[in-house]
């Protein structure tokens, strides 16, 4: 529908095109993010923006299209806003230190299959930043949470798990995102249906760093 | 001036703490009220209240809950202006995500509950510690020889207020009253009983206290399973059970409150 509008502004003289993210086009990269008529992604549940068809709206309804909000998120452009804030938190601390080589052959340490699709389940954020779209307080705790806990639940990420959770929730509150009330909009509005429970894993890491003796 | 650096999580972590605290308090509270619908002049339950104001350890733990309440209120409205800050320009259209209610409204349900809690200090607490006026006891070793020893402050008790041989109180007095007894050497204190009897019998009072207790259970309702989010202890295996158990809870403890109120406006 934006091309449309774009290429309607363009071709007709009429203004300059509406600037708006977007990448693959089809649910994976998280590119796109667009607050829909009171909705971020708009109206339907576990998709991202370029996936919501127009026939979910109907003849003559207004559609209200908003970049975003949050002061950590600033819009650069019409729809188009800064969501490095996200990548700043995982360089905090979403990652594991590991000496690289050779690929290890499969299931050398073997893991729960439950622990395992918790794990993905968490690694399926696509960092699209609907959870602080939605956020009355623009918490980016769902987020965090699904970064922490796909590392924190292999034996691979437990090794620094105190550490991580200590740095990525100074650096999320060093960049001004709100903190988590429970409402779980973030949940109801998460393209990939990131459960709360990877916030309640989030805050009993985070508790464990506080009085454990496993972080520098 | 520098606030002192706490980061989100424990902020929340302590307001969940210090309300799941209040909200035990809140049980053992509305139990205790229970006693206010026996017909026993109040035995019972001024004999609870006396051993609230009296046992040292409950006393210490009296200044606590205030602390606790005072801590609770503050650290919620410091996360609130933080969480306002997180958004300098809100959105145009109104949200419509599916949502929990409660959290949304959980601030100013606390401003509300803060509020009553102010008429349910001036009604009761503050006749304890002497800033109002209201309903008083006294106590003595033996009523009956009172009225041997003193038969003019037994004449006087017998006309302004009830007497309990039983129990050797001397209840249901006035602030006026309370001057002549102690001068008699009796040790007077708030008769809560016939107060919490008197007040609500009111019909204003009795509803107000009601839609006190409405703001509770909703405070309540999603203060308990956000409570075991933020310690960490909702997960998948446990997380509709706790929601559950929090609903049992919230309407327990809110209908123990209101049976009270309407049981003493209807004279149970």
């Amino acid at each position: 529908m934006l091309d449309i509008l774009n290429e309607q502004l363009v071709n007709d003289h009429i203004a300059h095109p509406v600037c708006f993210d977007n990448d693959c086009r089809e649910g994976i990269c998280g590119m796109c993010g667009l607050y829909i008529n009171g909705r971020p992604h708009g109206n339907d549940d576990g998709i991202t923006t370029c996936q919501l068809h127009m026939r979910k709206f109907h003849d003559g309804d207004d559609i209200w299209i908003e970049p975003w909000r949050a002061k950590p998120f600033p819009v650069i452009r019409d729809l188009v806003v800064d969501r490095s804030a996200f990548d700043k938190i995982i360089q905090a601390g979403g990652y594991i230190s590991t000496t690289t080589g050779g690929v290890p052959d499969a299931n050398t340490i073997p893991i729960p299959k439950h622990k395992a699709d918790m794990a993905m389940d968490a690694a399926s954020c696509i960092g699209c930043g609907a959870c602080v779209a939605a956020c009355k307080n623009a918490s980016a705790m769902l987020f965090v949470g699904a970064k922490v806990s796909h590392l924190a639940l292999l034996p691979q990420g437990q090794i620094e798990a105190a550490d991580r959770v200590h740095k990525m929730v100074c650096k999320m509150d060093e960049l001004g995102f709100g903190s988590c009330t429970n409402t779980y909009a973030c949940e109801a509005e998460c393209p990939k249906l990131i459960k709360r429970q990877n916030i309640s894993r989030l805050n009993r890491q985070w508790i464990g760093a506080l009085f454990g003796r496993d972080r520098k | 001036m520098n606030l002192p650096k706490i980061h989100s999580i424990s902020k929340k972590i302590l307001v969940g703490a210090l309300g799941a605290f209040l909200s035990f308090f809140l049980l053992f509270h509305a139990s205790a009220n229970l006693l206010i619908l026996r017909h026993d002049g109040g035995e019972w339950y001024n004999a609870f209240c006396h051993f609230m104001g009296t046992y040292v350890i409950v006393k210490v733990m009296e200044i606590g809950l205030l602390a606790a309440l005072l801590l609770h209120v503050v650290l919620a409205i410091w996360l609130a202006v933080t969480n306002k800050m997180a958004r300098p320009k809100g959105y145009h259209k109104l949200q419509r995500s599916k949502t929990h209610t409660g959290s949304k409204l959980q601030v100013w349900t606390g401003i509300l509950i803060f509020a009553c809690l102010i008429m349910h200090f001036t009604d009761f607490y503050f006749v304890k510690i002497g800033l109002v006026k209201g309903k008083y006891l006294a106590k003595t070793e033996d009523v009956v020889a009172l009225k041997t020893t003193q038969p003019n402050a037994f004449n006087y008790a017998e006309q302004h207020g009830e007497y309990s041989a039983k129990e050797n109180w001397l209840t249901n007095f006035d602030k006026e009253d309370k001057a002549v007894l102690e001068a008699a050497g009796l040790e007077v204190e708030p008769d809560f009983y016939h107060q919490a009897r008197e007040k609500f019998k009111i019909l204003h009072i009795a509803i107000s206290y009601l839609v006190f207790f409405a703001v509770v259970w909703f405070h309540l309702r999603h203060g308990f399973a956000a409570v075991f989010q933020t310690f960490g202890l909702y997960n998948y295996k446990y997380g509709k059970a706790i929601e559950v158990l929090g609903q049992i809870y919230t309407w327990v403890v809110c209908l123990m409150f209101t049976v009270v109120v309407i049981g003493v406006y209807f004279g149970l």
